[in-house]
């Protein structure tokens, strides 16, 4: 599950319910969320700022505006937005969370140290570790830090990043042969992770420029059975270039090494559904749903599949959800108003 | 090259500290005003083109004032009138008269790097000079004339070779200057994908030239000094051949470790950087990574371009700074003894500049205050760009950080005059006194423009002291040494430097800014392994300190 996913259902669990939701809000949530899906950050700042004009009291647009406002490096102003999310919501693990990376940026390591330790119990995200174990370095205590990276080494075993910090720990603290071996698997995944890089610019350019066969060659070398980021990553190519039938493999298995990936589920939808086949598209797009409730693309297209499979009863609600988290969007509009009409009659 | 995407931390509140070093380019005034060719005027068609070159600061006649050497390009489709490397004797006088052609140093080609030290021990300074598709050694004559000795040295290869930095050392501390040599990347006109052929050339959806990424990356080479005027290349034999390849540029030889010998830091750009460990047996090993001078502090590769060693923490130990593409920081590495360094870059403040490429740069104490700065010169290389994306400009400013003292520095983007704003292409740096007025100088090449002298005007009152090292068991030139000024409660250790920045070559005198302190003691680690000291050294002096006798020469300038 991706991290802004996990932070805004906990956000919104902690919301009172009986807050106004007027419209747009979640017109401009979806786009934002579609926008950082994207990396778009300035834009989606943008879209979360006129959420908060709509309703500055909904502690969602406030936290992704804030997460926005780190990813731009904007980091004062980031914190106080985080501060008045806490203050609409109450202590939120996920605004701790931020605000010690913050005090991390800010070279405050006693305060991230207190911040990012007061989350070890029930860690938001698996990266706590990681920067409990950099600020713990940072501040000079080498056995702190070593014992926070060790726990992150377990935690993200593919990261070579963590495998390299903790590295330079061990090598700081006199502990050469874990060194050596941690240097080892830095090297190692970051050879894995460039190789990936440059297989998937091969399997771009083949799925671009020849015929499927060929190309299948050159990206079956992304294929890693137990590696679910590679699947999705595989799945995706394959749908980009309209090889849907390609992606159902890679993605069906993403989805069961990692039931919590949002990206899997939402691409093996995608792909189901293009290939028409609605009975299978259903139960990964719930999932992809139920897993980010405000993307529009995941909602639209399982009112779609719901309608397509005849139960308007249940597309119903659905795309009219889609309407609003998408209002501007002329095509859901005109099938709510069929699929309307059709239960009129 | 490539960007990381990094994007700035915020600035903080400026400290409102008067900074006292004031720049102003005279370079014009100085009579430096042919451009250095490089490419076409405004495209970059090809990697080669993008590159650029270094810049030397020298006294290549040993009267005391710094002359300048400046390397040039060509362009692809044919040579350029007037287009050549140039030699600008010093009149002393704040101007320069071109020496080239009385030199015989007259010669057009794809140059990159410069090391400038006296190689065969005669007391004069040699050039050695990296280009594309081959280097070349002069010697120097003595009488103002250069000779082109490249083959008699045995320093001709067969094929085509990109050389980029190269730097003089004495690897096996037997008096002579060895050299050290890095290679680019594999390069052909004829063979290089053309402009915007994949995605390794293209940027931001513009197509640009192609490289480094896709193309064939080489290794270093090391030339042993056979002291008849040759060199073997003993690349294999030293361990310098079993580094994994990579893309390197500038080359810096230091005692990194301080045991004595002299170790190489290589700025690789877009694969791991190199640091060849001396075991003082006339073998290396690679140690970039245990050191963590290879990647940045979470063990990403970055597009090393230009390296300075300075001492920014005033702790006597060498410390080192690389700078690297735009989109991402330069990375301030912190000497903590035994080959091992820390990234400091964002504790130390340097997180919110990542606007532009950065190039040729210097730990240096530019305002005398006693505590070194960081300057680094920036330019694109893709001109195409700023058409579609204005934000990316081809010609940038100047990069200062002031030192703020306990490890933090502060971006002055105004306030240390006029020449730090603005903007230009530049490449190679180096940093000396030209005018022997008791602060340092700064001397960029600009790409297809001719290159800026960036005068330094220092107010405020704080003292310095030169130091010139003459090496008797060690090398002439004293490449190699340490020198570590103790003053004011501060102990400063800068080396004598075969190269720097990137692909130039500063001034070996060591300049000491000394803040209030009016005296200061020097402990001189010399190449050869011979420790010297000498105590109650007064400020605002160039003193000239020959191995094993002590000091030989004092200067007041100006007096």
């Amino acid at each position: 599950m991706t991290r802004t996913v996990a932070a805004l259902l906990a956000i919104a669990a902690g919301m009172s319910q009986a807050q106004d939701q007027r419209p747009g809000v979640e017109a401009h949530l979806s786009r934002g969320a579609q926008l950082m899906q994207d990396q778009l950050f300035e834009a989606a700042a943008n879209e979360f700022e006129q959420a908060l004009e709509l309703n500055a009291a909904d502690p969602r647009a406030r936290f992704e505006f804030a997460v926005c406002l780190v990813s731009l490096g904007r980091n004062d102003e980031a914190r106080r937005q985080f501060e008045q999310v806490r203050q609409l919501t109450g202590e939120s693990r996920y605004v701790t969370y931020y605000l010690g990376r913050l005090d991390l940026l800010s070279n405050d390591y006693a305060s991230a140290i207190r911040r990012l330790g007061s989350l070890t119990e029930e860690p938001p995200f698996p990266d706590t570790a990681f920067y409990l174990g950099v600020a713990y370095i940072s501040s000079g205590d080498v056995a702190g830090g070593t014992k926070w990276l060790e726990r992150a080494a377990k935690l993200l075993p593919h990261d070579y990043r963590v495998h390299y910090r903790l590295a330079r720990a061990y090598s700081s603290g006199g502990r050469e042969q874990e060194a050596a071996h941690e240097y080892g698997l830095y090297s190692q995944l970051r050879d894995e992770h460039k190789n990936t890089e440059k297989d998937v610019r091969e399997c771009t350019s083949a799925l671009g420029t020849g015929p499927l066969a060929t190309a299948r060659e050159a990206c079956h070398r992304i294929y890693d059975p137990n590696d679910p980021e590679k699947l999705t990553l595989l799945g995706q190519l394959f749908g980009d270039a309209g090889a849907f039938a390609e992606a159902l493999d890679p993605l069906k298995r993403a989805a069961q090494l990692d039931a919590n990936s949002f990206e899997a589920w939402h691409n093996l939808g995608v792909s189901y559904f293009r290939l028409e086949r609605y009975e299978e598209a259903r139960a990964p797009l719930e999932k992809a749903v139920a897993l980010r409730p405000n993307f529009y693309g995941s909602v639209v297209l399982l009112g779609a599949t719901l309608y397509m499979l005849g139960e308007d009863d249940a597309a119903l609600p659905v795309l009219e959800r889609a309407h609003r988290l998408n209002p501007a969007d002329t095509e859901t509009a005109a099938a709510l108003e069929k699929l309307r009409a059709r239960r009129r009659k | 090259m490539a960007s990381r995407g990094v994007r700035p931390q915020p600035r903080g509140k400026p400290s409102g500290l008067p900074f006292h070093a004031r720049f102003t380019d005279v370079a014009a005034h100085a009579g430096l005003r042919a451009p250095v060719i490089y490419g076409p005027p405004d495209r970059m068609d090809y990697i080669l083109e993008s590159m650029g070159c270094g810049v030397a600061f020298l006294d290549y006649d040993n009267d005391g004032w710094l002359d300048i050497f400046l390397l040039s390009g060509t362009r692809r489709e044919g040579p350029v009138e007037g287009a050549s490397n140039r030699l600008y004797k010093n009149n002393r006088d704040g101007t320069f008269t071109d020496a080239t052609a009385k030199a015989g140093l007259v010669r057009q080609g794809w140059a990159c790097g410069v090391t400038v030290g006296d190689c065969n021990n005669d007391g004069f300074d040699d050039l050695f000079i990296t280009a594309w598709p081959q280097n070349i050694l002069y010697r120097n004559n003595g009488d103002g004339t250069f000779t082109d000795v490249t083959e008699a040295a045995g320093l001709l290869h067969p094929g085509k070779r990109w050389g980029s930095g190269c730097t003089w050392v004495d690897y096996d501390r037997d008096g002579r200057l060895d050299l050290f040599v890095s290679n680019y990347l594999v390069f052909d006109f004829d063979k290089i994908p053309p402009t915007g052929k994949d995605p390794n050339c293209n940027f931001k959806g513009v197509p640009v030239n192609c490289g480094p990424r896709g193309l064939v990356p080489e290794r270093p080479m090391l030339y042993h000094n056979n002291g008849d005027g040759t060199f073997t290349d003993v690349t294999a034999r030293s361990g310098i051949g079993a580094a994994a390849p990579g893309f390197g540029l500038t080359a810096v030889a230091a005692d990194l470790d301080g045991d004595g010998w002299q170790d190489i830091y290589v700025a690789c750009d877009s694969t791991p950087s190199l640091v060849f460990h001396n075991r003082g047996d006339g073998t290396f090993s690679e140690q970039g990574l245990l050191s963590g001078l290879a990647v940045n502090e979470d063990g990403n590769e970055q597009a090393g371009m230009g390296i300075a060693i300075g001492d920014f923490d005033t702790d006597g130990r060498l410390d080192a700074l690389k700078t690297h593409f735009a989109e991402d920081t330069a990375a301030l590495y912190r000497n903590a003894g035994h080959l091992v360094f820390e990234d400091v870059t964002l504790r130390s403040g340097l997180g919110v500049e990542t606007r532009h490429v950065g190039w040729g740069d210097g730990i240096a104490d530019l305002d005398n205050d006693g505590l070194p700065d960081l300057f680094w010169v920036t330019g694109s290389v893709f001109p195409e760009v700023e058409r579609k994306h204005p934000e990316f400009p081809h010609k940038t400013p100047r990069v200062l950080f002031r030192n703020l003292g306990g490890g933090r520095f502060e971006e002055l983007l105004d306030g240390a005059g006029p020449a730090i704003a603005e903007a230009h292409s530049s490449r190679g740096a180096a940093f000396g006194d030209f005018d022997n007025d008791g602060d340092l100088d700064i001397l960029i090449m600009n790409i297809n423009e001719p290159p800026s002298l960036l005068r330094n005007d220092v107010r405020g009152g704080g003292h310095w002291l030169k130091v010139k090292l003459v090496g008797t068991r060690s090398n002439p030139s004293a490449i190699g040494a340490v020198a570590t000024a103790v003053y004011g409660g501060r102990r400063q250790a800068q080396p004598v430097l075969g190269s720097s920045g990137y692909l130039s070559c500063g001034d070996r005198r060591l300049h000491f800014g000394l803040g209030p302190a009016a005296m200061a003691d020097l402990e001189i680690a010399w190449p050869s392994g011979v420790r010297e000291s000498v105590a109650g050294l007064r400020a605002d002096q160039l003193v000239t300190v020959k191995e094993g006798v002590g000091v030989v020469a004092r200067e007041r300038f100006g007096s």
